[in-house]
């Protein structure tokens, strides 16, 4: 692993992988309520939820050699560890087994580097661009992506519950996408800063 | 087959999270033909993705969560300990300069120790650095003495058991006695397990070394070398970490000799 000098969160990988129990603190206190929260949005205020944010630290800390700082930053990679295990949960309840891999899913990705000294603040910045983003699509583009990554639909499955064509759903995902893509894209890129 | 619009709904689909489905082994032949379109759009999405995760609120976890999940830990190190330097010549310079560098900084205000924060973990990112460099190193190493032989054999692997998605293929060189395994879509182990490699000689399993599967369920291994140089066949199985002298686990990827 080789994070950046300035990616506290990538500093604090490193001594989770030494096994550094402080670190693995340190990482809950950043970022255990923002995770918490999209466990909840998927799988609702029952106790599973929280099963969840258990499940994803233990595995950061057991699984922290296999986060590359190269390919995206611990926030979202510890964001798609919750969304994976959240969605398996819910398929599990609704009774259908998922039929991917659940490691294709954790391929580490990132939004903007986090790299100030006041990290938080810089979380917090990054927040406000994902927001005014995602509040800039089209209504119908958005629900599709939702009903996507917080629900694990398939595309037909989205296509029956909001009454359009498949062909409509597979429009509207790809190109709800490409503009959140583009609007991201210059915080996305490594090295490049919030701020 | 060329990109077109169709692969970009599949990736964009996959990078969304919606399950593909069948359609998931045509995306992933289409993206090991090299279309660097979708693999850029299923990166970037998959980031643009998380995104959405943005839009909620924060909640406060309840107190006794922190508790209960660090508890649940297992044996750690203590926290002056960084990452562990790799032996060798250059490792042991590094690993003097960051002894130094602690060393000048050692003073105990609250800014020096802020400082000396950063340069454990700076001195642990550079060793973790090196290490990872030498150990690829000696992998290109071996990768290269089997794949430039002149007698390289390829044999291609089918997903076994508990994992029909799994697959992968085998470079191996009698010469070297050695073989190199690509394999993708190998699914996450627990912790006490592992992918063991088999090669098959006189009609019998011998252990070739044991790997880990990436977190993208990719794995890239370099064998440990055949006893003899007649490899009939090749297989993986699902292991107790550290291996085991004769196969006892589900096999998961298994070749098909001509």
């Amino acid at each position: 692993m080789s994070p950046r000098p300035d990616d506290p969160d990538g500093a604090l990988m490193v001594r989770v992988e030494a096994r550094d129990a402080d670190a693995l603190a340190a990482l809950y206190d950043r970022h255990a309520g923002r995770l918490l929260a999209l466990a909840r949005r998927i799988l609702g205020e029952g106790g599973e939820a929280e099963e969840v944010l258990q499940e994803v630290f233990l595995f950061a800390w057991r699984a922290a050699a296999s986060y590359d700082p190269t390919r995206g930053n611990v926030l979202t990679w510890l964001l798609i560890a919750t969304r994976s295990r959240a969605i398996d949960r819910l398929r599990t309840r609704r009774g259908t087994s998922r039929p991917e891999a659940r490691r294709l899913d954790e391929m580490p990705v990132e939004p903007a580097a986090a790299g100030d000294p006041e990290a938080a603040s810089a979380d917090r910045q990054w927040e406000a661009v994902c927001r005014s983003a995602v509040r800039e699509l089209p209504d119908d583009q958005r629900t599709v992506m939702e009903l996507a990554y917080f629900e694990g639909l398939t595309q037909q499955e989205i296509a029956d519950r909001t009454s359009t064509p498949l062909g409509t759903v597979k429009t509207r995902a790809r190109l709800g996408l490409m503009k959140l893509r583009d609007r991201l894209r210059p915080y996305m890129r490594s090295g490049s800063r919030v701020s | 087959m060329s990109h077109n619009e169709r692969y970009e709904e599949l990736a964009a689909a996959l990078a969304l999270g919606s399950p593909l489905g069948a359609e998931r082994a045509e995306l992933e032949r289409h993206l090991a033909e090299g279309c660097a379109v979708c693999e850029e759009l299923l990166a970037d999405g998959r980031r643009a993705a998380s995104a959405l995760a943005a839009e909620m609120p924060e909640v406060a976890p309840p107190p006794e969560l922190r508790a209960r999940i660090l508890s649940s830990l297992g044996p750690s190190r203590a926290p002056e300990a960084p990452a562990r330097p790799s032996s060798g010549f250059a490792a042991r310079i590094l690993a003097a300069a960051a002894a130094l560098l602690l060393v000048a900084v050692g003073l105990d205000d609250a800014k020096m120790r802020r400082e000396r924060e950063d340069l454990r973990s700076r001195s642990a990112d550079l060793a973790v650095r090196l290490q990872t460099a030498e150990t690829a190193l000696a992998e290109r190493t071996l990768r290269a003495r089997v794949l430039e032989s002149d007698d390289v054999q390829m044999m291609l692997l089918g997903g076994a058991g508990p994992q029909p998605g799994a697959r992968g293929r085998v470079f191996w060189s009698p010469t070297a006695r050695r073989g190199v395994l690509v394999a993708a879509s190998l699914a996450e182990l627990p912790p006490d397990r592992q992918y063991e490699l088999w090669v098959f000689i006189e009609g019998k399993p011998v252990a070739a070394g044991v790997f880990d599967a990436e977190a993208s369920g990719r794995a890239l291994f370099e064998s440990t070398p055949f006893p003899n140089p007649k490899a009939q066949n090749f297989a993986v199985t699902v292991e107790p970490r550290g291996g085991v002298a004769s196969p006892t686990g589900p096999i998961v990827l298994v070749g098909a000799p001509a």
